[in-house]
């Protein structure tokens, strides 16, 4: 990057569900965590960059609302940004986008998710219209997981990784969302409970699958200078990198639909970036709605050899202890999945790590770390990477 | 290649458009069809009114052998609530011969295999037809 950008406050509410809690209300309690985290005041904040919030959140205009209620000025930017799955990523890049460009030194990146309001039959009823063509593809019946599942039917058959394999991802992340105090599901699993487990997207079921969560991050980002002043632990943005594929799902030119070469392009370009290799990654927070999508991550992100992710997995290569610890917070599977909050929710656990202060979870002299965001089917991958100094 | 009748309105039927008129027309005469660029002489899925290789606008309809291989499936247990009645069912990758990829239905009476051979089946409902693809072994058993 042109200036390495630092993260200097982080607030999240416990992923889980909230009920008929107000979205701005729980936003809430996040914001004034990171605020205080960061010891900014508030006339240091610049800017606000938002998720935007489910269509189904009665407040409209989320974004200028929530300048009215805060009653903060901006002559950086106030808005939301949608991007399916990527949405918390985008405001993330955003935020850094905005100290970049110099319009402010303090900009925050913040998203509330509310998915537990409305059933989830009712919901896919408007993802499914997502994740595929509404004429050509809806009319199937596709869900957004279940891109996904072939991805797992189509991994098993090249590469012949076995169920108990993929399966063992769940397990893992379960363990690590044991020692995370903010993680939904934190009991830990066995392999057969994961097998066993009713059919979701088959050959994936529940344990496999994303749960419902609701949740809330608020991130507090600025320039190297005003971190230093701060002096308070800090993380730092070494490099990102974007691609789209150019396609939806899947391309209309037959490819393979596992390499996820957004992935690769995009993380190709953010190690160029961070003038680093994927070897020396400590650790990386993906976004992996299922358990195939984390093997498949790893391998197109370089950090796991191809065809050898559920290997890996399975070995404990990707746990805690494991020579590249994936999704230390429990993942999407176990931390919990608010959509459009979850890639804040990571940068959440990739800072806490990277200050030292992820208690019994603390991958030991964690330095360098990798986040990944995704829509589709990893058609639009968005890879940041993040060190412990510049 | 087979066809089957469904005595009920598509789930979530699609929208038809003049552009995409012609396909759905001789999708109910049970043709599998798309358009291929006059310029460049590519051809794409579904069928659009501009070629997404090399931006011309001018086109042609191309018919479709409706066969292929099988690139991946999955079977749906949980799914929008427009189709609970259909519940479960599989859904499918496939790659047709004219080197184009489409996501469809698949009819599962027999276990579904990864690079088997597939054909379409033409499946009218009362208000669209669609198109679902089948275990080319099946098809014959029928004839
Ligand atoms: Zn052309």
């Amino acid at each position: 990057m042109r200036e390495p950008i630092a993260v200097i406050g982080i607030g999240a509410v416990p992923v889980g569900r909230y009920g008929d809690a107000l979205e701005h209300e729980l936003l809430l309690a996040a914001f004034a965590r990171a605020v205080e985290d960061a010891g900014v005041q508030k006339d240091d904040i610049g800017g606000l960059v938002f998720s935007h919030p489910r269509t189904y959140a009665k407040q409209r205009y989320f974004a200028t609302f929530m300048a009215g209620y805060l009653r903060l000025q901006s002559a950086a930017t106030v808005l939301e940004v949608v991007g399916d799955g990527m949405t918390g990523g985008l405001a993330f890049d955003k935020a850094v986008d905005e100290i970049l460009l110099g319009k402010c030194n303090v900009c925050m990146a913040l998203g509330v998710s509310m998915e537990t309001q409305v059933a989830s039959a009712e919901h896919m009823n408007l993802t499914m219209r997502a994740v595929g063509d509404v004429d050509f593809q809806a009319p199937f019946g596709f869900t957004p997981i279940s891109w996904y599942a072939m991805d797992a039917v189509r991994y098993m058959h090249e590469y012949g990784a076995t169920r108990e394999q993929l399966a063992s991802v769940a397990v893992k992340n379960r363990r690590h969302a044991g020692l995370n105090p903010i993680a939904q599901y934190r009991d830990e699993l066995t392999l057969a409970e994961v097998l066993d487990a009713r059919p979701i997207v088959e050959p994936l079921g529940l344990l496999e699958v994303p749960p419902r969560s609701d949740g809330a991050v608020a991130l507090v980002l600025s320039d190297l200078e005003t971190a230093e002043k701060l002096d308070r632990p800090y993380a730092v943005v070494r490099g990102r990198g974007f691609f789209h594929e150019g396609a939806h799902q899947i391309s209309d030119k037959p490819n393979s639909m596992i390499r996820l070469e957004a992935a690769r392009e995009a993380s190709r370009r953010a190690y160029e970036d961070a003038s680093v290799s994927a070897a020396e990654i400590d650790f990386a927070e993906l976004y992996a709605p299922c358990t195939i999508v984390e093997v498949l991550a790893s391998e197109a992100l370089g950090l796991c050899p191809e065809g050898e992710g559920a290997l890996w997995a399975q070995r404990g290569e990707t746990a805690l202890g494991g020579s590249i610890p994936l999704c230390t917070s429990g993942g999407l599977l176990s931390r919990g999945h608010p959509p459009l909050a979850t890639p804040l929710y990571n940068v959440v656990e990739v800072v806490q790590q990277l200050r030292g202060e992820a208690g019994e979870r603390q991958v030991r002299d964690a330095e360098l770390a990798l986040t990944s965001a995704e829509l589709g089917n990893y058609n639009a991958a968005l890879v940041h990477v993040f060190g412990k100094s510049v | 290649m087979r066809s089957i009748r469904v005595d009920r309105p598509a789930p979530y039927p699609p929208r038809v458009s003049a552009a995409t008129k012609p396909f759905w027309e001789a999708l109910r005469e049970e043709r599998l069809t798309t358009t291929r660029c006059l310029d460049c002489e590519d051809n794409t899925f579904p069928p659009k009114p501009i070629c997404p290789n090399c931006f011309s606008s001018r086109l042609t309809w191309q018919p479709l052998s409706g066969r292929g291989t099988l690139y991946s499936y999955c079977r749906v247990w949980a799914g929008p609530e427009v189709f609970r009645e259909e519940l479960p069912y599989t859904v499918c990758v496939v790659d047709l011969d004219e080197g184009l990829r489409l996501g469809s239905r698949f009819l599962d009476t027999v276990e579904p295999e990864v690079g088997g051979r597939v054909t379409a089946v033409f499946v009218h409902y009362t208000d669209a037809t669609l198109f679902f693809f089948e275990p080319e072994a099946a098809r014959k058993n029928e004839s």
